[in-house]
């Protein structure tokens, strides 16, 4: 008895093991592909080389003149915080209003909201355009700002709205009791415990921001020469897919802040994802 | 009480201030996500090539005639569907089968499932662009085939091994999030009802089915919507991975509207195919919420 459970763990082990070790050869070739020669990586793409290790091809791709790497991530980043701003300065308030108001109205409400999740949102990119073109915000950071807030209202707004119906209505009371409004009810005794919940829709807004590809692409456009990461990646890398000492270290740059980041944080981005899903 | 006798004054004043917090979410909500959606609707009945001073011409059901009647378009249809449906059932079969593995808490599993996650925190464009440079007709694995003495796979660039190339790259980098909803799910399965199977002597397989999968109902809800939505709109690995190609085996109903419809201006047609998307979704997600409540209606009928 004992010993079948062992070797069932054995196997369990080999397992995982080798399913980890197939997760992880991508990203082993984008590492050690990244310092060589495309001779070098055509004859040998396995292997490190620790002799022949260039930075050369990593500085390039640094000082590419079609794209500066540097800006993409100041430009990505500037786009992050803004959405993430935004989403919760708009989103923290109706939820609060609609966890606290009687049943249907905030109900239908909710529904209106949440229905948005299920709209794929980079197939809705063409009438977005007319949309911001109709408000003179085509083509620029705050329509792009704007848009994406609109997309990551839906689900802020729903694990906001799960989050406050749990936190007792007598602490408003309370605050109400003491005379305070509304505003100062949320933002003095709300927003500072909702503090988790902030930390998990922060995680999970910035990951789908960054990585996000056809809303960039598609509202800023090449002509406006502002680049995300992903798009100054597709700039760089898209045309010159067959030249790997191109390829291996822009997307190596691309990748290095999100995957330190990720590394560093994991334990809170994946507990934080699970928390926000299982809201559902 | 004293709570209903309020002054007049005050409770519209109570009355404004919530009427102002409700409202800013509500506009740039409708102004840039539901506006679209009608525009979408609206479009999709016109011929419109999105010129500002073309007035949008109404032509009836013309762009959904000529979208079901293109052979081409309905290929990206029956692509999507594949996508979506395949890449739904190895996602979510990858993503039960590991969290079942990975369900102890120990150090070599929290390795596994960090492992197991992180292609989620890259975006789909570079997983497309990395996985070209492995699989590409130079890419790293033919390079290898090569040296070895074997001959070289057509994993893109051949039409029927190019879809399946692709499913594989978004079920890699997928089912990370997954694998982490239904471990979040597995800590809900009651213990003690665990416990009970293992003394009367039921098997793995039949604790599973008893016991771990109804508790897991909801979780997997929830695992089949996200994934079966975020695989309807693959777009990203499309433009980086394949480009669509070759002959069109990989061209997603996504990518058709931004890469070919709308650069085309063809406006009417690409909303056509965003409404045709959004219908999908809405299928998709009711379908599901539906099977789960019958499922929910069941297992309560037996327990």
């Amino acid at each position: 008895m004992k010993k079948t459970l062992t070797s069932a763990a054995t196997v369990r082990v080999a397992f995982v093991s080798l399913v980890s070790l197939g997760m992880l050869v991508p990203m082993y070739l984008l590492v050690v592909n990244a310092f060589k020669s495309q001779q070098e990586i055509l004859a040998n793409p396995f292997s490190p080389s620790f002799g022949t290790a260039t930075f050369q091809y990593l500085a390039d791709a640094w000082n590419n003149p079609d794209f500066s790497i540097l800006k993409g991530y100041g430009v990505t980043i500037a786009l992050v915080l803004c959405v993430n701003a935004l989403a919760m300065a708009v989103c923290a308030p109706a939820a609060y209003v609609l966890a606290r108001t009687p049943k249907p109205v905030s109900r239908l409400l909710l529904f209106f909201f949440v229905a948005g999740m299920f709209i794929p949102t980079q197939v809705i990119l063409v009438p977005v355009i007319f949309v911001l073109r109709g408000i003179g915000l085509m083509g620029t950071l705050p329509g792009l700002i704007l848009f994406m807030t609109a997309t990551t209202i839906p689900f802020t707004l729903f694990v906001f709205f799960g989050y406050i119906r749990v936190l007792p209505r007598s602490l408003d009371e309370a605050a109400a009791i003491d005379g305070a409004g509304r505003y100062r009810t949320l933002w003095r005794i709300i927003l500072p415990l909702m503090r988790p919940i902030v930390a998990t829709v922060f995680i999970l807004n910035s990951l789908s921001v960054w990585n996000d590809f056809a809303s960039p692409q598609m509202i800023l456009g090449p002509g406006s020469g502002v680049y995300t990461v992903t798009t100054g990646v597709y700039a760089a890398v898209g045309q010159y897919s067959t030249d790997y000492t191109k390829v291996f270290p822009t997307l190596l740059l691309a990748v290095i802040p999100i995957l330190v980041i990720f590394v560093v944080m994991q334990r809170h981005i994946m507990s934080g994802l699970a928390a926000g899903a299982v809201k559902g | 009480m004293e709570r209903t006798s309020v002054s007049k004054p005050r409770a519209w004043r109570d009355l404004g201030a919530r009427v102002s917090m409700v409202v800013p979410a509500v506009l740039v909500y409708v102004a840039l996500l539901v506006v679209p959606v009608i525009y979408a609707i609206y479009y999709s009945f016109t011929e419109y090539n999105g010129f500002p001073h073309r007035v949008p011409e109404f032509v009836g059901l013309d762009n959904y005639r000529t979208m079901f009647g293109s052979d081409d378009i309905t290929g990206t249809m029956v692509v999507t569907a594949v996508v979506a449906v395949v890449g739904a059932v190895a996602v979510n079969l990858a993503a039960l089968g590991l969290a079942l593995l990975l369900r102890r808490t120990n150090r070599f599993n929290t390795f596994g499932r960090v492992v197991m996650f992180y292609p989620h925190v890259l975006s789909a464009l570079v997983v497309g662009f990395l996985w070209q440079a492995v699989l590409g007709p130079q890419g790293v694995v033919n390079t290898m085939l090569e040296k070895v003495g074997t001959d070289s796979l057509p994993f893109l660039s051949d039409p029927d091994w190019a879809l399946w190339s692709m499913i594989l790259v978004i079920v890699w980098s997928l089912f990370g999030v997954q694998l982490i909803l239904y471990l979040a799910g597995l800590q809900a399965v009651p213990a003690d009802l665990l416990e009970a199977a293992r003394i009367d002597g039921a098997s793995r397989w039949q604790t599973f089915r008893a016991v771990t999968w109804p508790s897991l109902a909801s979780t997997v809800t929830v695992a089949v919507i996200t994934s079966g939505i975020s695989l309807l709109k693959t777009y990203d690995v499309v433009v980086s991975l394949t480009g669509g190609g070759p002959a069109g085996s990989t061209k997603t109903l996504a990518y058709s509207i931004l890469a070919v419809s709308f650069p085309q201006r063809d406006i009417g047609l690409a909303s056509a195919q965003a409404v045709l998307l959004i219908v999908a979704a809405a299928v998709l997600a009711i379908t599901v919420l539906v099977l789960r409540r019958r499922a929910e209606d069941d297992a309560e009928s037996i327990g």
